[in-house]
């Protein structure tokens, strides 16, 4: 490995490590800073979620945070591809399981989720075909930062 | 680049397949912390968001600075809980160190909050 490389990883290392996505819950009531870890940087309660009970609020951080972390998540799968190109990381993707995005393509909401739309997390998948369209992987603006 | 991406996914599975059995025999790795009055719990998955956080109906009276704030820091205590836990676990079949560097450490930080199976 040449030392052209050998900078360029531990750059994108150093990226990696200060990623973090700031999410608001879809009620609006809570907003959570995340990193792809999952570490929560930032959180701020609205105080009208309190009036709601302690269930309501317990379950909008948990969805608020898991939301932020899955921002952090695709922002570093993004970041990654930009900077390995999309082959790699979607060879990454086969070992560490779908980017949010990915995972979240077209969710679908069913049943009575207490607190409202917010989509399903991740989950590992198959390993994919040979013949996948890699441009998929920037197709969705919102995620591109 | 070929190879090495080959053979470092070729390691990558080898790791897995060994983590894979090791866990499936041990049982999923979380983490979980309290504050000392019950106030703010959470379950924390390694190197994830919590899978779950759970408030009390007398820690609302904290206020919402008060209560964002513990349950930033139980968080805290829960994550580093699931990550030593891990740690623990799969220091048997991959490298500690290697466990260190990925972010799983241990933690020596077992006071009476943390939480014991």
């Amino acid at each position: 490995m040449n030392e052209d490389r050998l900078r360029a990883t531990e750059q994108l290392r150093r990226e990696l490590k200060t990623i973090a996505e700031t999410v608001e819950h879809p009620n609006g009531l809570c907003t959570v800073t995340a990193s792809p870890r999952g570490e929560i940087r930032a959180l701020h309660l609205h105080p009208a979620l309190l009036t709601q009970g302690a269930q309501a609020v317990g379950q909008v951080v948990t969805e608020t945070v898991r939301l932020a972390t899955d921002a952090a998540v695709q922002r570093s799968f993004n970041r990654m591809a930009l900077a390995l190109g999309d082959g790699l990381a979607i060879d990454v993707e086969s070992i560490a399981g779908d980017s949010p995005f990915r995972a979240t393509w077209n969710p679908v909401v069913t049943g009575e989720p207490p607190a409202e739309q917010a989509p399903p997390g991740r989950e590992r998948r198959a390993p994919l075909p040979d013949d996948l369209d890699e441009d998929a992987f920037f197709e969705n603006r919102l995620w591109l930062r | 680049m070929d190879d090495e991406v080959e053979r470092a996914a070729r390691k990558v599975r080898e790791v897995e397949q060994a983590v894979s059995e090791h866990v499936t025999r041990s049982g999923p790795v979380t983490g979980r912390a309290s504050s000392p009055d019950g106030a703010v719990t959470v379950v924390a998955t390694p190197g994830g968001a919590p899978s779950q956080i759970t408030v009390s109906p007398s820690s609302l009276r904290m206020g919402p600075h008060g209560l964002a704030a513990e349950i930033m820091r139980v968080a805290e205590k829960a994550r580093r809980d699931a990550n030593s836990r891990l740690h623990q676990t799969l220091s048997r079949v991959v490298d500690a160190r290697e466990l260190t560097a990925l972010g799983f450490e241990l933690s020596r930080d077992d006071d009476e909050q943390g939480w014991r199976p």
